[in-house]
């Protein structure tokens, strides 16, 4: 094949016309999906503060509360939130760290201390919110409980009323909701870290299976 | 240890460079996908690195995992090459020896190897390396005979693209 072997003579020559990757490059591309992860993680955790944010000004809390007569209880709303945003500030901060430590790491040993550290910290994050949220939701139920008038009527007839049985209801009632609801944002937080952190856990016993 | 290994391995990597790029040259089109190939390609060397023993050239193991890394990338991406840079071949052929007609030549040939599946283009680059069919056949995990039958094969496949 005469075509073949022309392509062939000129095969070694083409050598010259590949632009070099240096080593430095090199180490790069073999931290990049690590700390393409780490990325993700980064990206997703504003995402999630932004999506809070937004439902937060969709709806207005500072209208229920003077629905409800609880005007006193927007200031303590507010300390509440502003902590929670402190907080998830801090945590988004740490993601942001790890992930520049992540990506110009250029030693396999440090590699893995930080692929530990940022495990470590997204655990943390997602304890944190699932505390939070059963906060909320107790403090919630103890809100209406003492604030909303509806439940006005709801304390008289159990007042009345000989047998614990309206109590049990509403505290089976209220068990089951927090458990759904709960569950649902552990749910949420699993698949959205989970994948992630998991992704996190392969690459390091890759590098593990290499520290002998 | 472990980072004597890492280092042993970037070294190498940069020193046998132009293996890993030869196969990204025959697999994409396009800077880009270049890189990324070559990423890959990259990624998966160092994966199969502690299961190197040495008992081989660094180039002849890396030339292998490469190719095996080309051609079930290509086959996991549906994309096809649609379209062929074709300026990109240009600079293939150096100055001094610039012969407008064997470039020419030499472009179709591209245009032609681009349209063979990942295993033909992977017999192409092993002859086009200098391969036997004794390694060739290993590498795919084929008989030698059915070696030779598919290089012939590939042989009447570009020629037919090229003069239809």
């Amino acid at each position: 094949m005469e075509e073949l072997d022309l392509l062939k003579k000129y095969w070694k020559k083409s050598e010259d016309t590949f632009e070099q990757v240096s080593e430095v490059e090199i180490y790069k591309m073999l931290h990049k999906k690590s700390s393409s992860i780490v990325k993700w993680i980064l990206i997703i955790s504003i995402l999630e503060v932004l999506l809070w944010t937004l439902i937060s000004v969709c709806f207005n809390t500072d209208d229920y509360f003077k629905k409800i007569h609880g005007e006193d209880l927007i200031v303590y709303f507010e300390v509440f939130n502003y902590f929670n945003y402190a907080v998830i500030l801090t945590f988004i901060y740490l993601f942001y760290k790890n992930y520049i430590k992540i990506s110009t790491t250029v030693s396999i040993k440090q590699l893995m201390k930080d692929i530990l550290t940022t495990r470590r910290t997204v655990n943390y994050y997602v304890w944190y919110n699932l505390t939070m949220i059963t906060l909320s939701v107790f403090i919630g139920y103890a809100i209406a409980f003492f604030y909303n008038p509806a439940m006005i009527a709801l304390k008289e007839k159990m007042a009345h009323e000989k047998s614990n049985y309206t109590l049990l209801i509403i505290f089976g009632f209220l068990a089951l909701t927090t458990i759904i609801l709960v569950g649902l944002f552990w749910l949420f937080y699993r698949l959205l870290y989970g994948i992630l952190l998991k992704k996190l856990h392969t690459n390091y016993k890759e590098l593990k299976k290499i520290d002998l | 240890m472990n980072e004597d290994l890492e280092k042993s391995f970037v070294k190498q990597l940069r020193e046998n460079q132009n293996i890993i790029h030869k196969i990204c040259r025959l697999y994409t089109s396009g800077d880009d996908a270049h890189k990324d190939l070559f990423q890959e390609i990259t990624i998966q060397l160092w994966k199969a690195f502690p299961k190197f023993r040495g008992d081989s050239k660094f180039s002849t193991w890396a030339y292998r995992v490469a190719l095996n890394t080309a051609i079930t990338l290509y086959r996991k991406s549906t994309k096809s090459i649609a379209t062929i840079d074709y300026e990109k071949h240009q600079f293939f052929i150096s100055q001094e020896e610039y012969n407008f007609e064997e470039e020419e030549r030499i472009k179709l040939m591209y245009q032609a190897v681009y349209q063979l599946n990942d295993i033909e283009k992977a017999l192409v680059f092993m002859y086009l390396e200098d391969k036997d069919y004794t390694e060739i056949a290993e590498t795919l995990g084929i008989s030698e005979v059915n070696a030779r039958v598919k290089m012939n094969r590939i042989k009447g496949k570009l020629k037919k693209i090229l003069n239809p």
